[in-house]
């Protein structure tokens, strides 16, 4: 297992919201899913160290992460594109991308070749490269986000609402490079857009008030009754 | 963008106010560079700190006056001059900077912004009173021979050396603009400053980095201790009006604008020497920042109102 969440508990103040999860990430790509307010971006932000959970365990290529300070979980390995983005507005591409990999020991010595990467990917950012960040469009400043993850060549990616103010042949194309990298990195990636997502998973975990309700393959999830009358809608 | 605009407007404020000034009455250019030299040098680190660390640092004259008598003894003892002894202050009030840094500021970095005023607060009348008990309110000086040297221009005839300001806030300037865009670890911090969590989560150690800004910070204004003592006499109250002025100048240039502290001195230190060169307004140079100050706010929140 490359990531390994126990019982794992956490909320704000006297909020609680996660009940007790537990997932696992191996070498595969895997989706959370569930309605607004469940708590998929909590486990998120407790697997980053941006929430201290209340209990549980949580379980990096061996090494006990919970608890741990975020700029070390990234370290260890873990990029995170934030559902807020969390971008520098008022630096370039070039420095947002830079960033991403400077303080990241896998990443920095391959930063070049990631830029490429990158800069492939999302041909905008070639244009836009010395452009403000805080200048772009919400959904150019997604592509940034994620290509500041890439640029870090992380163990684990974890994706949090990546779709979010992307035109729609942008996220099929997301989604596709997302099912390429698979090969060689972990995917965790949280989405409302479950039919485009099931493309690029391997598997997925519905959460809703803060527990696991179901646990299943991509294609198992797609005729789950409750996932289609829930998510895919009709 | 906005930032830049404001920029563009000072510094061509300042570069008209110049102009005029100097057709008019040279003294005035002479004397307002001289003292926007030292205003720029003076607030530059306090906005770094500002601009990186978010903390409005009351403390930051002190932080000099602190630094200025600690050379002031220095030199006395040794016979060092106290252009020998800025690297050492700034050293020195570097690490005092971060000891201070680490027991209070940092454990008020998430209070209310009013929690972090009055820690600074306190931290000012602390140093401030601390030096008045130790070694009384009475005034200390060191003569120095270079330091009268003068330049004569036809009728004109003025003190030179007060321009080593001028020189030291457009070096501290640059030096800061190159590192904070051209370094691996100036442009963390830059990324600090602009978005702390996102900072976070590409691997940069936060409070480390806030420890490093502050700490870079002190050792600037430390290193102004001990320039300080060529140009004036020193006693515990010196550094509080430089606070004043210096949050006041990095009020007016906004948050994070290096360049923009720059054009502000200028328009204050050309104003306060225009004043002076009048017998009848002498008395109000000391009050023309608060009304600059006035002008810009108003004129900020006019300009908001209408957007
Ligand atoms: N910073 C916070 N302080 C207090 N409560 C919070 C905070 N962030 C989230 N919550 C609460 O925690 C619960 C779960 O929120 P979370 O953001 O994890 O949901 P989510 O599944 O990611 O939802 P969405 O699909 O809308 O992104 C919600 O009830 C929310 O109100
Ligand atoms: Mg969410």
């Amino acid at each position: 297992m490359i990531l390994d969440v126990k019982k794992l508990e956490a909320g704000y103040g006297k909020l609680r919201v996660l009940d007790g999860i537990s997932l696992s990430v191996g070498k595969e790509s895997v989706g959370l899913f569930g309605p607004n307010g469940a708590g998929k971006t909590t486990i998120i932000n407790a697997i980053m160290g941006i929430v201290k959970p209340w209990g549980g365990t949580i379980e990096f290529e061996g090494t006990r992460m919970e608890g741990m300070a975020t700029h070390l979980v990234a370290r260890a390995g873990i990029a995170l594109v934030p559902q807020e983005r969390e971008l520098f507005p008022g630096m370039s591409v070039a420095d947002n991308l830079e960033l991403g990999a400077a303080w990241v020991p896998r990443g920095k010595p391959i930063m070049a070749r990631q830029l490429e990467t990158v800069l492939e990917l999302f041909p905008i950012l070639k244009e836009r490269y010395r452009q403000y960040v805080g200048t772009m469009s919400g959904g150019q400043q997604r592509m940034v986000a994620i290509g500041r993850a890439l640029m870090a060549n992380p163990a684990l990616l974890i994706l949090d609402e990546p779709s979010l103010g992307l035109q729609p042949s942008i996220v099929a194309e997301v989604f596709d490079r997302l099912a390429l990298l698979k090969k060689d990195i972990s995917i965790l990636v949280t989405e409302q857009n479950v039919r485009e997502s099931l493309r690029a998973i391997d598997r997925g975990y519905v959460i809703e008030n803060g527990a696991v309700v179901l646990e299943d393959t991509a294609a198992g999830l797609a005729v789950n009754p409750h996932v289609v009358s829930a998510y895919l809608g009709i | 963008m906005a930032i830049k605009r404001r920029t563009a407007i000072l510094v061509a404020l300042g570069i008209v106010a110049a102009v005029v000034v100097a057709l008019w009455k040279p003294t005035v250019l002479i004397y307002g560079m001289q003292s926007a030299g030292l205003y720029a040098a003076i607030a530059i680190p306090m906005g770094l700190v500002l601009g990186i660390v978010h903390i409005v640092n009351l403390a930051h004259g002190e932080f000099m006056m602190v630094a200025a008598y600690a050379s002031y003894f220095a030199c006395t003892a040794s016979g060092m001059d106290p252009l020998l002894a800025v690297l050492p202050a700034a050293a020195v009030t570097a690490g005092f900077g971060l000891l201070v840094y680490k027991l209070t500021i940092r454990r008020a970095l998430k209070s209310p912004e009013l929690n972090q005023l009055i820690l600074t607060f306190g931290l000012a009348i602390t140093f401030s009173q601390g030096v008045n008990l130790l070694f009384s309110s009475q005034t200390r000086k060191i003569s120095l021979e270079y330091v009268s040297a003068s330049l004569t221009i036809g009728e004109l005839s003025f003190g030179v050396w007060p321009f080593v300001f001028v020189f030291v806030a457009g070096a501290m300037a640059y030096g800061l603009k190159l590192f904070l865009t051209r370094t691996t670890t100036g442009k963390a911090a830059l990324a600090v400053g602009q978005n702390p969590r996102g900072a976070a989560i590409v691997g940069i150690d936060v409070d480390r980095t806030y420890g490093l800004v502050f700490a870079l910070a002190t050792a600037l204004i430390g290193g102004m201790g001990a320039l300080f003592l060529t140009r004036s006499a020193i006693f515990p109250g010196v550094g509080g009006p430089f606070t004043m002025k210096s949050f006041s100048l990095v009020a007016m240039a906004g948050i994070g604008n290096i360049p923009g502290i720059l054009g502000a001195s200028v328009l204050l230190g050309l104003s306060e020497a225009l004043m002076r060169a009048f017998r009848g307004l002498r008395g109000w140079a000391d009050i023309i920042f608060f009304v600059l100050i006035m002008a810009v706010i108003l004129g900020r929140s006019i300009k908001g109102r209408k957007s």
